[in-house]
């Protein structure tokens, strides 16, 4: 008897604490969801407390999925995290491969590779945003202007300079418009995140069977098709691994949206939530209940193809 | 043979380079994050000034006056500190009773908990706004952001100690039943001390991603306890006034954790991925 209630009582905290942390919002929100409820209404001051008598039923998913934002936040979103995803697998197998053997310094480089990772998100997005990607004053404009001088340059010289007076002047991107502060988001989450993939690739390839290959090399295979034919499914785990953790963060990216953004309309989920709190808690909470469900999909999904290899 | 060998010397020697070369294309942005905290805000957007330049501390010396940096880096301490500390108790227990006395459920539970981390936290922002703020009385309170910074890194913590109690032999633990120790001494006496190396780096993992959290630690504070998430957020936008002190500020509040964090890399692979890559 007191063997299964032992370890039941010392699982019960964790269980009973994450229960609230999940239920309690979470039904909040589904109630709000349903009822009118804005934060600011001087023509309508009683939809301001939330109250069962003001029912609104499926009024707010309904304004929700007539908002071109919420359509336009889905598409940034889907964008946003499948861009992640697919260059930080790219990446992150092209980079374990050529980190994966001996040479001079090899714990360095792995130090300095896997450093990005561990960089705070608001930190990342304020650095990439303002000292590297800024038009006029970061790395970029500089980079642009200095490129231009040089062409200015050589424009003066006889023969050739007639060449380079073709050339146009090079003009910097702007990373604060509303499409491209989308593109500024996946580099640096990217740039963030591919150390990651690295490191779960690296480790996962100092496994791989070498005998193997040895074999495959007697026989003649040359090495791109030792890594097509051996590594990648010897990787097919790592990288769902990969795709589900990745997957499970970046659906909910706020920080370097908030910070890049600044309120020019490139918006994601998260994000739009955020913007209907200010005032319109039904929408939002309609919003997030969309959201919820989102995940949801996703997680089945992802959890079907990796939740078996990950209680072996 | 002759070409075999000369191929493979030539990659012997290009094939470093490249990484070399990427590794520091990777690391390129902090080490400009950190060489810009050197320079004036006057110097820091002047393209003659871009790798020559009077080197000053003046940002690190003024950043209590600037941005009054201590105030956040504490709220930091304090509460990644005692999230982790309180995540490790309630998750030692958990994960001890489920590796070593599994039930039917187990594998269901472990599942439950993964799951609640794929839940969008912006999807219950206004209730838990509203529940802090005008139930509970809480909002922008230590304890709050350490209560929520535990209980969204619980799960993580209860799988990595999962994974690694696994390992240990059951027959110990049954060893000691049989002679009578408590389960309180079990834990203590026996699960920690063969499992030290796991559960301290579960410990630092669970810290850093505390400390780097920046959804509820800016959602749920205002000024009180505010963590450093929250004043780089809160400064986000120079406009190019001030490269050189929030490039200090920032270095201060990312340099210690990159530190921490390369203590840890191998585990972190472990951790992050639930034991399922070794």
């Amino acid at each position: 008897m007191a063997d299964r209630t032992i370890p039941k009582l010392l699982q019960t905290p964790a269980v009973v604490l994450l229960l609230i942390w999940m239920l309690v919002p979470l039904s909040m929100t589904l109630y709000f969801s349903f009822i009118r409820y804005v934060l600011n209404s001087l023509r309508r001051p009683e939809w301001t407390t939330p109250s069962i008598s003001n029912w609104r039923g499926f009024g707010n998913y309904e304004y929700v999925l007539n908002a071109k934002d919420f359509w336009f936040a889905i598409q940034n979103s889907v964008l946003i995290v499948s861009s992640i995803l697919v260059l930080t697998v790219i990446l992150g197998l092209g980079i374990a491969v050529l980190v994966n053997r001996t040479f001079p310094g090899r714990g360095i480089v792995r130090v300095l590779l896997i450093s990005p990772f561990f960089v705070m998100p608001a930190v990342n997005a304020v650095l990439w945003i303002n000292m590297i990607l800024d038009p006029v004053l970061g790395l970029q404009g500089i980079a642009v202007g200095g490129l231009n001088n040089i062409i200015d340059g050589l424009r003066d010289f006889p023969v050739l300079g007639a060449f380079f007076s073709l050339w146009p002047e090079l003009e910097p991107i702007s990373f604060r418009a509303t499409q491209t502060s989308a593109y500024a988001v996946i580099m640096m989450v990217t740039w963030q995140w591919t150390p990651f993939a690295v490191l779960i690739f690296m480790t996962s390839l100092q496994s791989e069977d070498e005998s193997q290959k040895e074999a495959a090399t007697l026989d003649g295979a040359g090495a791109w098709s030792q890594f097509i034919n051996l590594t990648v499914p010897h990787l097919a785990r790592p990288i769902a691994i990969v795709v589900m953790i990745q997957s499970i963060f970046h659906l909910s990216l706020y920080a370097e949206i908030e910070i890049v953004s600044r309120g020019n309309g490139n918006k994601n989920l998260p994000y739009l939530i955020g913007e209907f709190t200010s005032n319109n808690i039904g929408a939002a909470s309609a919003t997030g209940i969309f959201a919820v469900i989102l995940a949801n999909i996703i997680a089945i999904f992802l959890l079907r193809m990796v939740g078996k290899s990950l209680m072996d | 043979m002759a070409t075999v060998a000369q191929t493979s010397k030539f990659s012997n020697i290009f094939w470093p380079v490249v990484a070399w070369v990427v590794a520091l294309i990777f690391f390129f942005p902090i080490f400009w994050l950190v060489f810009t905290s050197f320079k004036t805000d006057a110097d820091a957007v002047k393209p003659e000034f871009l790798f020559f330049f009077t080197p000053t501390l003046e940002n690190y010396t003024n950043m209590t006056e600037n941005y009054d940096y201590w105030r956040f880096a504490i709220n930091s301490v304090i509460t990644s500190t005692f999230a982790t500390l309180f995540a490790l108790f309630v998750g030692v227990p958990s994960a001890y009773a489920m590796a070593f006395n599994p039930s039917r459920h187990t594998k269901d539970i472990l599942m439950w908990m993964l799951s609640t981390k794929m839940l969008p936290a912006a999807a219950v922002l206004y209730p838990m706004t509203f529940l802090t703020k005008n139930f509970l009385g809480i909002f922008d309170t230590h304890f709050l952001v350490i209560l929520v910074l535990c209980l969204i890194n619980l799960p993580i913590v209860i799988w990595m100690l999962f994974t690694y109690f696994k390992e240990i032999p059951k027959e110990i633990i049954e060893a000691s039943k049989m002679d009578g120790v408590t389960t309180w001494g079990e834990i203590k006496d026996i699960l920690i001390p063969l499992a030290w190396g796991g559960v301290a780096s579960t410990a630092l993992l669970c810290f850093i991603f505390c400390w780097n959290e920046a959804y509820w630690t800016v959602r749920l504070t205002t000024t009180e306890a505010a963590t450093l998430s929250k004043l780089i957020e809160g400064n986000r936008a120079p406009e190019g006034l001030f490269f050189g002190r929030l490039s200090a500020v920032s270095t201060a509040a990312v340099g210690p954790i990159i530190v921490l964090g390369w203590f840890c890399q191998k585990q972190l692979v472990q951790g992050l991925t639930f034991g399922a890559v070794k």
